[in-house]
């Protein structure tokens, strides 16, 4: 705990409650001081301070004790006032103003860091806080209420030049214009005066002067006057004593020396005068006034008889009205002289005696209710207690009473309450409660205006600061508080200063709406300043505010853009997070090797291309890697670079993010980049060298950021120069929270190491932004699938440039995105040659060939579709082979074809839309370079294109044998037409295979009776199928060629003569083998089994409306169904023969009738068959068992047979099917018959052989029967031969009702 | 509170979980199912230590929230509280439980080898694998207990050791 | 009435601040809070001022700003929920209440799976149940 009269508070104290002396002089006395650029006041200033003026003193209970430090307070008579407020506040004013000025040097620097805040202590405050302090407490000196600022003593100055000086030292004194406080009798005239004669030494020597004087002592008397001579230099000649002043002069140049006149002399004899002064008179007097004081209180108010006489004569007084400061006190009232006793004693350092009588003198004023003499005691008390050092609370207890009694009197006290608050502080500080002095700061500022207000609160602030343990966030408010109290008094400087400090505070914390806050205001206040650039740093931190309002985010950018713009240069910035560059999504396509027609293609994953080129690439002797053999030499660690060629792009694709919901403009977004020509290739291995020295992983502080940016930018210069690669530039406005991807390219010209750097771009034609890539790693996403997420980026964005080799480009004429299923047209692959390089041996291939094949280079000049049309000409027999032989492999090459340089080159592609549903073709297309020279010796075109395949007609085949023929089926199509809106025409359904042989049912007439299949319609046609082949056939092989020989049925109207498609021809035959051995994978090996292929065509009159449009209408369509099985289940087929209609004459006789049953055995094994007839009595229950069994058929039957079938080919419920109409329609036999014959016989049939069973009938009426009443049981007999996985499929017994079989038997004549 | 959840239930679940990653996920690589599991473990001991510690006032220091570890958090969790705690007055806590509910199902069948006395080797080994499918279901309780302790302001590492089943200690070594 | 609620996690990082008047204050309010913190700090670091019990999750009576009441509360995870208010008059009782209430909504809310750990909390869920206690703080002491 230190010592009160050493703390701060002491201390100020000590020098300003003090002895007042006035001082009255004549001008001429000021005429001699201000030789010297001095007044006569402060002349004498230095030397009223005392250090150790050991003065005797005695208590008024005679303890005798020395003053050592003691100071005089001197002032002119015309100073001894309240000074003016405004006056008051314009000087504080000019002392805030001229702090600021003293540290606007340092507002440029970067603001304080928190922990060399934390550092600081109390000493390290700045200066002019005290001074401030001081100021304010000054503007309250002379107040009536309190004695310590009234004058003890006058100084009578005349000057040694003034003629008749007594009289002039009479009518000093007498002259009205002596201070309100001593003529309205506050305080008492009589005062000790001291009369002092100044002799100037330039005006001859002092005989006059010592002759004044001596009169002077006769008529004041005799120790009460002084001569004083000053101005005894010879100039120049005596060492300058002008640094005694300086520290007193505040306001005036320091062009003209202090003291010039004085000498030592002169000095030493003021000291000696202020010494007298103090000593011999002021304090003698003093101790003097104090006794007599002593004695009248004690005479009149101690004692208990006084007490009581006191209170009930203030109870007389009750009835004066109170005035705000109470009853008036004259210099006479015994209040007054108790006041005046008190201050007396406490300039004299009688604390005790102090307080006593303050504490007397308090419970007067309080009964009086003159409440500002009642604060002021308090306050006086307050001061004592701390000088006392006793109990501290006490002294606070008394602080806090004045403070709220001044603030309860109004606007009178409110300056002195501020005044009570700074002591109190500073009681806080001494006990460094500093916490506590925050608090009270804050109280303070609430009552002063604003600029006082500002000074309090970051007093406070920095209380905080000071407090134990720091509270800083209390700090950071109080700043923010104050700065903002500062603006509002417009101190700009100040307010930067402070929310500069309170930035540490918030810095890297997360209370972003707060540091937005602070940030913003102080880079206004800079760009009020006019200093844009910190401006403009600071707008900077606030920039990305996702967190705001619309509006503040609109404001934030606004007003940064201005400051921008007010800095005249267009700003630089490193990685501005407006808009944000999503690294992740960073994505580089190039082309080495493999070049692509569209991003499409590029974008398809690597795999997916190389398991389609495989073969491709590998048919030929050299291996993959080769082309990168010239690199492997010129440098090492080239290999693990990519490879791009001079003059081809390499696109960026760079996703920018805008986090404001506000939208901007960029522009100018380009790459940077270095390319190292080959020449210097060592140079650009050195860069990296050093550029893996400091990894840019670090570049993370303000230094390193810096020098990126730097280096960036000199980058960009050189960009920007440079030829030997070109830019492209993106211009490009985002809404807010939109995210767009935008391509940049960069096109390399001469050969090298090119590197790809970093991106810069304009935040709206004003901020340039620059990003490095390097800094951070970059997952390229990288298109060659290549393993490179192991490499850094930096080696990822590095590219060998080699010298230009011929790039193929190119696409598919004409391909439409949206296609009908089966719609089968001719396209055309046309490639260009940019270079003047020819390319040759070029092979293709192709992912789906089921839907793409290539033609033949004929088909190209022939027109579509007619070269599909059979005409009997010798085209399609030379296609023959070729188509015969490609579907082996899909890799198809063009025979010897090259493309010169320069040239376009044309080959037909034939498309057919196999299947509904989306596909995605691949073509991808190798060729090399013809000389062999280039680095690169081969290179691959890569096309891709997504089809939509849409439903058109879907057709199913049911094939079920004839029941009137051996060999021949029938064959029902049923066709439904899923498209949408198209109405197709059929045209001609073929069998393919020489064996077999469709045809329509009757010969004669047209198959389907309408014209065309309107779109959801359906249709079931039946046909007939023979098969044309020796039994024997079928273990014979046949050539793929005559197996494509097809027979075809012309649909559609009547007389229709439009040619027959060719389905043995060149693009048919093909897609129908792609199409067998598709569908065939669901098929497992089964013999005798048939494909059909349906052609239609779109009506001739429909050119209106187009698929998508586009002029080319689908022409053709080819539907290929294959596989039919004709097998049926059972082996054996038979067939009833005899007679249709008989006659007899049932007159005579019943009729008997004779029939054959021929019976083939169409299986490999022999198979023993049973055939029983039924008789009619137990043939009802089995017609209508099986009826039961076939519902559906014919409940679908009678919609008129619109409906479509499964593909299932099994014969027996068909059969079934049918067995059981004819059994329905047998309902109308009148009279039964019987088998005659046998009513079951067995026959043996060895494979692939046919017998014949005799049969008889007995018919009773005429009439016509239906003979189906019998049925088959058939057995597959096996020799012991195991079951093969085939046998196992069929079944090997069954029992298959009849057939129908109709006789007409009529009644002879 | 008043939350109820059916034992069986939770039980269940943990263990799917621990096969789920030692047999699926991570089969291979056993130390890295551990750490996953750990993992879970300590978010659901994050969330709660946040729950449980609802309406009681703050630890002054590490021996009392150890202590509401072993007592309240355990009885949240298990209806029982840790049997044993033992401390080295240096940051390491030992937390005994003589009968861990997630191991009372927990038995280690004589392998066949045990039968015969010639082959102590497989038999340790056998031992061994057991032991370590079982130490695997400990790494939950582990994460449980750190996260939760982590979550109350106290940074420790957390190991487990089966003495005979189903008692098993945990060992908390809060970091310095 | 209330003015506002913050929760603050364990690093003084705010992870939900929901201001209940019209008046466009968020700044001072985010100004109120944070400073409150500089208190609870205190309040933790020299317990002999804190509330009737040691240790208590419910600080109290931060401090009055020149006309808000500031109250606070820090949970064992060292996550902080702070109060601000109008009211001149209020209960202890339905302040401790307010916070018991908000203490179960909080611990549902960072059980949402969705809940990063010591990030924002950005649940509606969350919003919702806070402002239903706010509105229904002070009436009576019923939960």
């Amino acid at each position: 705990m230190v010592d009160p009269a050493s703390s701060f508070l002491g201390k100020m104290l000590l020098e300003e409650i003090t002895p007042v002396v006035m001082v009255l002089r004549t001008p001429l006395v000021e005429e001699a001081c201000l030789k010297n650029g001095l007044t006569f006041v402060q002349m004498l200033q230095p030397f009223c301070v005392f250090n150790n003026i050991d003065v005797p003193v005695r208590t008024v209970s005679d303890q005798p004790y020395r003053l050592h430090k003691f100071k005089l307070r001197l002032f002119y008579a015309s100073d001894i006032k309240q000074p003016n407020v405004e006056a008051a506040e314009e000087h504080l004013k000019e002392v805030v103003t001229r702090a600021a000025e003293k540290d606007l040097s340092d507002l440029s620097s970067d603001p304080p860091q928190l922990d060399d805040l934390l550092a600081m202590n109390s000493e390290s405050l700045p200066l002019w806080f005290k001074i401030f302090n001081k100021e304010l407490i000054r503007t309250l000196s002379f107040s009536e209420h309190e004695a310590f600022d009234h004058p003890v003593a006058c100084l009578l100055v005349v000057s040694s030049k003034d003629e008749l000086p007594i009289n002039k030292f009479v009518d000093l004194f007498n002259t009205n214009q002596l201070p309100s406080l001593l003529n309205d009798g506050v305080m008492d005239p009589k005062i000790l005066k001291h009369y002092l004669l100044i002799h100037d030494n330039q005006d001859g020597s002092s005989e006059k002067a010592t002759n004044v004087l001596t009169e002077m002592r006769s008529t004041f008397g005799m120790n009460d006057c002084r001569l004083l001579c000053i101005n005894s230099a010879k100039d120049g000649s005596e060492e300058r004593i002008g640094s005694l002043w300086t520290p007193y002069k505040t306001d005036t140049s320091p062009s003209q020396d202090l003291g010039c006149l004085l000498n030592v002399n002169d000095v030493s004899e003021i000291k000696d005068l202020m010494q007298d002064l103090s000593s011999k008179h002021i304090i003698p007097h003093m101790e003097q006034k104090i006794r007599v004081l002593n004695q009248q209180v004690s005479a009149t108010r101690k004692g208990f008889r006084n007490q009581i006489k006191n209170l009930w004569w203030r109870k007389g007084k009750e009835d004066t009205p109170d005035a705000p400061n109470g009853p008036m006190y004259t210099f006479s009232s015994i209040e007054s002289q108790i006041r005046v006793l008190g201050d007396y004693a406490f300039m004299l350092r009688d604390y005790e005696l102090a307080l006593s009588s303050c504490r007397l003198l308090s419970t007067d004023y309080k009964i009086d209710k003159s409440w500002k003499r009642y604060a002021g005691v308090q306050e006086m008390m307050a001061l004592t207690y701390f000088m006392l050092d006793q109990s501290r609370k006490e002294a606070e207890n008394c602080m806090e009473n004045a403070f709220s009694t001044y603030l309860k009197i109004g606007s009178t006290g409110q300056r002195n309450a501020t005044r009570c608050g700074l002591w109190w502080v500073e009681m806080l500080k001494a006990k460094e409660q500093y916490k506590e002095a925050a608090g009270v700061y804050f109280r303070i500022s609430s009552e002063e205006p604003s600029l006082h207000a500002a000074v309090m609160l970051e007093q406070a602030s920095f209380c905080y600061l000071f407090s134990n343990p720091p509270m800083l966030r209390k700090y950071g408010f109080h700043l923010v508080l104050a700065g903002n109290r500062y603006y509002m008094s417009d101190q700009k400087k100040h307010s930067i200063r402070t929310y500069r400090s309170a930035l540490s505070v918030y810095k890297g914390n997360s209370w972003s709406f707060i540091k937005d806050h602070v940030h913003f205001h102080v880079g206004k206040w800079y760009a009020f300043l006019g200093i844009f650039d910190v401006a403009v740093k600071h707008m900077l931190e606030i920039l990305a505010c996702s967190h705001q309002s619309v509006m503040t985010q609109e404001l934030f950018l606004k007003d940064f853009l201005q400051n921008v713009e007010k800095m005249g240069k267009t700003y630089e910035v490193f990685r501005l997070q407006l808009p944000i560059i999503n690294m992740s999504s960073l994505k580089v396509v190039f082309e080495d090797y493999r070049t692509y027609a569209s991003t499409a293609a590029a974008n398809v994953r690597e795999s997916l291309w190389q398991s389609l080129e495989e073969d491709m690439v590998h048919s030929l002797p050299m291996s993959r890697s080769n082309w990168l053999e010239p690199e492997a030499k010129s440098s090492k660690k080239d290999k693990d670079s990519n490879v791009c060629v001079v003059g081809e792009a390499i696109k960026m694709d760079i996703e920018f993010k805008n986090p404001l919901q506000i939208p901007i403009s960029i522009s100018g977004v380009s790459l940077i980049c270095q390319l190292f020509p080959r020449s210097e290739v060592a140079e650009c291995e050195l860069t990296e060298k050093d550029a893996h020295a400091h990894p840019y992983e670090s570049a993370s502080g303000e230094k390193n950021d810096a020098e990126e940016l730097r280096k960036l930018t000199s980058n960009w210069e050189l960009n920007s120069g440079v030829s030997s690669f070109a830019l492209s530039e993106v211009v490009f406005s985002m809404r807010g929270g939109e995210t767009t991807v935008v391509q940049l390219t960069v096109t390399p010209k001469v050969e090298g190491v090119l590197k790809i750097i970093g991106v810069r771009w304009k935040l709206s034609d004003s901020v340039v932004s620059y990003y490095n890539f390097d800094s951070d790693h970059v997952k390229k996403k990288n298109i060659k699938g290549r393993k490179k997420s192991s490499q850094s980026s930096s080696k990822n964005l590095k590219f060998v440039v080699i010298k230009s080799v011929p790039k193929l480009e190119g696409c598919i004429r004409h391909l439409p995105g949206k296609i009908y299923a089966g719609d089968t047209r001719r396209l055309v692959l046309e490639l260009k040659n940019q270079s003047d390089i020819s390319v040759k041996n070029m092979k293709m291939k192709i992912s789906h060939p089921r839907f793409v094949i290539p033609g033949s280079l004929e088909d190209l000049n022939v027109e579509f579709p007619s070269c599909l049309e059979k005409n009997s000409n010798s085209e399609h027999n030379d296609v023959q082979p070729s188509s015969s032989k490609q579907p082996k492999s899909s890799l198809f090459s063009f025979e010897d074809a090259a493309i010169q340089g320069g040239t376009t080159f044309f080959w037909p592609l034939w498309l057919r839309a196999a299947v509904p549903g989306r596909i995605s073709l691949y073509l991808s297309l190798y060729y090399e370079m013809e000389n062999l020279s280039s680095e690169m010796k081969y290179r691959i075109f890569r096309i891709h294109y997504d089809l939509e395949v849409l439903q058109s007609l879907d057709l199913s085949f049911q094939i079920s044998p004839c029941p009137s023929k051996l060999q021949e089926f029938l064959v029902r199509m049923d066709v439904v037409n899923r498209t949408s809106s198209e109405n197709l025409q059929l045209h001609q359904l073929s069998s393919v295979g020489h064996q077999w042989e469709i045809s329509p049912l009757q010969p004669n007439e047209a198959i389907c009776p309408l014209q065309l299949l309107k779109a959801g319609q359906a249709l079931s046609c039946f046909f007939k199928l023979k098969n044309c082949r020796k039994s024997s056939m079928f273990e014979g092989s046949i050539s793929f060629h005559s197996l494509l020989q097809g027979h075809d049925v012309r649909l559609g109207p009547q007389g229709s003569d439009k040619a027959l498609f060719d389905v043995s021809g060149s693009a048919l035959a093909d897609f129908h083998h792609h199409e067998r051995l598709q569908q065939g994978k669901s098929i497992q090996g089964q013999q005798g089994t048939v494909d059909f292929i349906l052609i239609s065509q779109l009506p001739k009159n429909r050119a209106d409306h187009g698929l998508e449009g586009q002029s080319d209408l689908p022409q053709l369509f080819s539907h290929h169904s294959c596989h039919h099985s004709i097998a049926s289940t059972s082996p054996v087929w038979w067939l009833m023969n005899g007679p249709r209609t008989v006659h007899h004459n049932f007159t005579v006789s019943f009729c008997e009738i004779r029939l054959g049953m021929a019976i083939h055995n169409s299986s490999k094994e022999a198979i023993s068959i049973r055939m029983s007839t039924l008789d009619v009595t137990s043939s009802d229950g089995q017609l209508s068992d099986v009826a039961a069994a076939a519902q559906d058929p014919i409940s679908s039957e009678n919609q008129g047979g619109w409906h479509n079938v499964s593909l299932g080919n099994d014969i027996k419920v068909t059969s079934d099917a049918l067995g059981t109409q004819f059994g329905k329609s047998s309902s109308d036999v009148m009279a039964p018959f019987v088998w005659a014959a046998s009513s079951s016989t067995r026959v043996e049939l060895e494979p692939m052989s046919t017998t014949e069973v005799p049969l008889k009938i007995c018919v009773f009426a005429p009439g016509t029967y239906n003979l189906s009443n019998y049925t088959m049981h058939w057995e597959v007999k096996l020799l012991g031969v195991p079951l093969s996985a085939g046998d196992r499929t069929r079944q090997l017994s069954g029992r298959s009702p009849g057939h129908p079989y109709y006789i007409t038997v009529l009644q002879s004549p | 509170m008043g939350r109820e959840v059916s034992e069986s239930c939770v039980d269940s679940l943990v263990i799917e979980m621990v096969s789920a990653y030692c047999n699926r996920f991570y089969a291979t690589k056993p130390e890295l199912a551990a750490r996953r599991i750990e993992a879970i473990g300590y978010l659901v001991g994050h969330q709660l230590s946040e729950r449980y510690t609802i309406e009681r006032p703050r630890f002054s220091d590490h021996l009392e929230a150890i202590k509401f570890i072993c007592k309240d958090f355990w009885s949240e969790l298990f209806k029982k509280q840790i049997d044993n705690l033992k401390t080295n007055h240096r940051g390491t806590f030992v937390l005994q439980d003589n009968r861990f509910r997630w191991l009372t199902h927990v038995s280690i069948d004589p392998s066949p080898a045990n039968t015969d006395i010639s082959e102590e080797p497989s038999l340790a080994t056998a031992e061994g694998k057991a032991a370590q499918a079982t130490s695997m279901h400990l790494y939950f309780p582990c994460g449980i207990i750190r996260g939760a302790l982590s979550n109350l302001g106290i940074p420790c590492a957390v190991s487990a050791e089966i003495s005979n089943l189903p008692a098993c200690s945990f060992v908390v070594r809060i970091k310095a | 009435m209330i003015v506002c609620v913050a929760v603050v996690g364990h690093q003084n990082n705010p992870l939900y601040l929901q201001s209940f008047t019209e008046a466009d204050d968020a700044l001072k309010l985010h100004h109120i809070v944070h400073c409150s913190l500089d208190v609870i700090d205190e309040r933790v670091n020299n317990p002999k001022k804190t509330g009737p019990t040691l240790n208590e999750t419910f600080l109290g009576l931060l401090y009055p700003t020149e006309n808000y009441k500031v109250y606070g509360y820090l949970t064992n995870t060292k996550v902080k929920f702070i109060l601000v208010t109008t009211d001149l008059d209020v209960r202890d009782a339905d302040v401790r209440n307010f916070f018991r209430r908000f203490h179960l909504a909080y611990v549902d809310a960072v059980s949402n799976p969705f809940h990063v750990p010591g990030k924002k909390i950005t649940s509606r869920t969350f919003a919702d149940r806070v402002s239903d206690i706010v509105r229904t703080f002070g009436l009576g002491t019923a939960v």
